[in-house]
């Protein structure tokens, strides 16, 4: 019995020895992926739409996913400027842009059934009846939709409209069967190169190589999105080989990947399609020489050093991305209001009894680290600055109870459509939201616009009426970041929206 | 026993009434209009009206409140707005996770506190008990997200033997869901039973002293029969209150534990739901869990009726 209890002792020493040596061991070299063999591949996804409804809900969780992989959109805009074929395999385009005329593929759903006619004009409809502004607006200029002829669609507009154009190819142009119209939130068919097998909400979307696909079929047969919303744990994930990129990986995880060296083992990609513009709004309500004196205490420097160079995040005082052509990195003639301390002390005194309240998303580090730094300048520069922290439940719940609160300052990351200011009234400006006049109307004549040049010009003045105003003070343009398993190749930038295309993934 | 059972039920129907209305008044009054907020900041009036009406949300709030309840006693615990599914098939979906977590949890605390709590009891004084009290202290201070991510680290990330986190589904390989379930109910159970020992400990330390005990002892029986015979019995009643509320504890200590490890559990989808507004989700969800709870205090006074007879006499 004594000996049993002494082998017994000795055995769970020796265990607990190995399980020691094997955990705090030297670090091993990085082995390929099982999957690899398997034709597989396992992604992370930070966050769970919940519903895969794309015509109801435009989240990001959602469209990285969907758009592209499964549901198709008419055309493609590509990265170099060109327009491949969608679900349409031609088109034309009146001289005046006025009619557009869509041939529709010979192809078939996911589920087997053809492509017509029929569908093409229930998804444009459906899109232009969406509760999505970013769906429906590529509508506003459409006047009339109609079927020509078995494989054909006729789109007639009542003026020239780039957002209708440009929405053909993101996820207002994306195509669905009518008869699976009732499981969309869980089960969107289309005519992608992968088809949904399977949605378990907060667990995993499993997708599998379409067969009807009309294309080429893709090299990766199957591909797993696993949902791990804590960051650290898609870090181990990754490090512990369950998985082989996290795509879209967020700021706070940058000191964590940089620790563990997840940056020298595994490819390091950023693409400014899935990024953020982030930026300080000022309460239009302020007054206009306040906002300006404000704009003066931002140190796009300090704020990118802390938060946004690992990134390639770039400085800038436009609102928009790299890759969108108004887009211009911070200089003397693109910032109206550059960082210029000494000059907001001299501004300061004259509102040195203006109570002001910076709110900061307690519980989005995005959103809530800024202030660390912008808090103590503004305040240092003269400003009567407080802080209020607020969390994230609880900013929601007021935002959607249509009551939020008249915070004067706060720092947001968020999507770089700069449609998302229209407003023409003045009287209905408040915290987070910008209203002019002028700025609708600079927008409303870039869809107008009949050329590219034409178009771009009026979005860079609108643009600069933006900055100038000094209530959406763009700061940095982050790009969206990702780390890949380094035999996997063959990620290309978001064509539609923000999805992440697999069919050119490859081992 | 019987009157005693029955006034118990009594009282379990009344809370779960009481807990019924609570949740519908509040989930009302902290909504505000519960379309208006499903449907989001841009949402029409039209669409707004429309969703009321579709969801039967424009009758008085006594109408809505029994068909919901009635909806309820009969298994039908509403539709998701977003997605149009069955509340209940989402529960049930869930509970797959959520019970093997929460049950293997509670039952490895159990299996390490019992023995290790009694074993210290005996051992009080003495280094090997002194010990024991250490190591409950240092587990009751430990987080139970902290030992998650620890455990998921060592055998995930460096040993490779257990998945860091995610779930298999049971139809598709049941080997595999217990793998992904073996680090949650490790991290739960590690921490209740850290939790647990110093109750067992304690009730058994106050047992030992008993009349009965050393009366048990003075007739020939040796110190552990005497324990075994006569003290758990009466050890057992603080510890079955404490089990009853750990259980309670263990639903909030699945929602960590979820998150850590990616777990599609029942917590973790009423999160979600929280924050994508689902309210009839929610709302059903909430009341299920709060019905287990009143349900487990329901039987934690049954027990103590059968463990102590003077309970149940004197009710």
């Amino acid at each position: 019995m004594q000996s049993s209890y002494k082998f017994g002792q000795r055995l769970g020493a020796i265990a607990a020895a190995t399980v020691m040596l094997a955990a705090f061991g030297g670090a091993e070299a990085m082995a390929a992926s099982p999957r690899a063999a398997e034709n597989k591949v396992v992604l992370v996804a930070r966050q769970d739409p919940g519903t895969l409804d794309y015509v109801t809900s435009n989240l990001t969780a959602l469209r990285l996913w969907i758009p592209a992989n499964v549901v198709e959109p008419l055309v493609y805009f590509n990265k170099d400027g060109s327009v491949s074929p969608g679900v349409a395999e031609s088109w034309t385009i009146s001289d005046d842009k006025l009619v557009y005329t869509f041939v529709i593929r010979e192809a078939k759903f996911s589920d087997g059934t053809p492509v017509t006619v029929e569908d093409v004009l229930y998804s444009l409809n459906t899109m232009k009846g969406s509760p999505v502004s970013q769906n429906s607006a590529a509508y506003a200029a459409v006047a009339s939709m109609e079927k020509v002829d078995d494989k054909t669609v006729k789109v007639t507009l009542s003026r020239p409209s780039q957002n209708f154009w440009l929405g053909m190819g993101g996820t207002a142009g994306l195509i669905q069967p009518e008869h699976a119209a009732g499981t969309i939130a869980t089960n969107p068919i289309g005519t992608g190169p992968y088809k949904l097998v399977k949605y378990t909400t907060n667990s995993a979307f499993e997708f599998t190589a379409n067969d009807q696909y009309w294309g080429d079929a893709p090299s990766i047969k199957d591909v797993t999105v696993r949902v791990i919303t804590d960051g650290s744990a898609g870090l181990n994930a990754l490090e512990a080989g369950e998985v082989d990129s996290l795509p879209v990986i967020t700021i706070d995880l940058w000191e964590q990947v940089t620790k563990r060296e997840l940056d020298k083992k595994f490819t390091l990609l950023t693409y400014p399609q899935v990024g953020e513009p982030t930026y300080a709004v000022l309460n239009q309500k302020l007054d206009p020489e306040l906002r300006k004196a404000l704009a003066a205490t931002l140190d796009r420097q300090s704020y990118n050093d802390a938060f946004g160079a690992s990134w390639g995040a770039e400085n800038t005082c436009t609102f928009a991305l790299p890759n969108q052509p108004w887009y211009e990195p911070e200089s003397a003639e693109s910032c109206p209001y550059p960082y210029d301390f000494e000059g907001a002390m001299a501004k300061a005194s004259a509102y040195a009894s203006t109570p002001l309240e910076y709110a900061s998303l307690s519980d989005v580090p995005d959103l809530s680290l800024p202030a660390d730094i912008m808090v103590p300048a503004m305040q240092g520069a003269g400003f009567n600055v407080t802080r209020n922290a607020i969390d994230l439940a609880r900013y929601s719940q007021l935002i959607f109870q249509g009551r939020p609160p008249q915070f004067d300052i706060t720092v947001m990351s968020g999507d770089a459509d700069p449609t998302q200011w229209n407003c023409t009234d003045p009287a209905k400006a408040g915290w987070s939201t910008y209203c002019s006049a002028e700025y609708t109307q600079a927008l409303s004549d870039a869809d107008a616009a009949t050329s590219d040049e034409d178009y771009l010009a009026k979005m860079k003045l609108a643009a600069k009426i933006l900055r100038d105003d000094a209530v959406i003070v763009p700061l940095i343009a982050k790009k969206g970041v990702g780390l890949f398993e380094q035999d996997l190749k063959g990620f290309i930038e978001p064509r539609v929206a923000v999805a992440i295309e697999f069919k050119n993934l490859s081992w | 026993m019987a009157l005693y059972a029955l006034r118990k039920l009594v009282f379990f129907i009344g809370a779960v009434f009481v807990a019924s209305v609570a949740i519908f008044l509040l989930i009302r009054a902290a909504g505000g209009n519960v379309a208006a907020i499903v449907l989001g900041k841009d949402a029409t009036a039209d669409a707004i009206n429309a969703l009321a009406t579709a969801y039967g949300l424009d009758r008085p709030l006594p109408v809505q409140y029994f068909d919901w309840i009635l909806g309820m006693l009969q298994g039908d615990l509403g539709q998701s707005f977003r997605t149009k599914e069955a509340v209940a098939d989402l529960v049930v979906g869930r509970l797959s996770v959520s019970i093997p977590l929460a049950l293997s949890g509670l039952l490895l605390g159990l299996i390490i506190a019992i023995p290790v709590g009694t074993y210290a009891a005996r051992n009080v004084g003495k280094p090997s008990g002194a010990v024991l009290a250490l190591i409950s202290q240092i587990g009751i201070a430990i987080p139970v997200f902290w030992a998650g991510i620890l455990l998921s680290v060592l055998f995930g990330v460096r040993l490779g033997w257990l998945p860091t986190g995610g779930w298999v589904d049971w139809s598709d390989d049941w080997v595999g869901s217990i793998r992904s379930l073996v680090l949650p109910v490790l991290s739960l159970g590690l921490i209740m039973a850290a939790v647990l020992i110093r109750y067992v400990r304690s009730a058994v330390l106050d047992v030992m002293n008993q009349d009965y005990v050393r009366t048990a002892r003075a007739v020939g029986m040796t110190r552990t029969q005497a324990l075994l015979q006569v003290g758990l019995r009466n050890a057992a009643l603080p510890i079955v209150t404490i089990v009853g509320l750990q259980i309670a504890e263990l639903i909030g200590g699945t929602v960590i534990i979820e998150m850590v490890f990616s777990l599609p559990g029942l917590s973790r989808m009423i999160l979600a739901n929280v924050a994508a507004r689902e309210v009839i989700v929610v709302q059903s969800t909430v009341m299920l869990i709060i019905v287990f709870v009143i349900f487990v205090n329901f039987v934690v006074d049954l027990l103590y009726g059968i463990l102590d007879p003077r309970i149940r006499n004197a009710a």
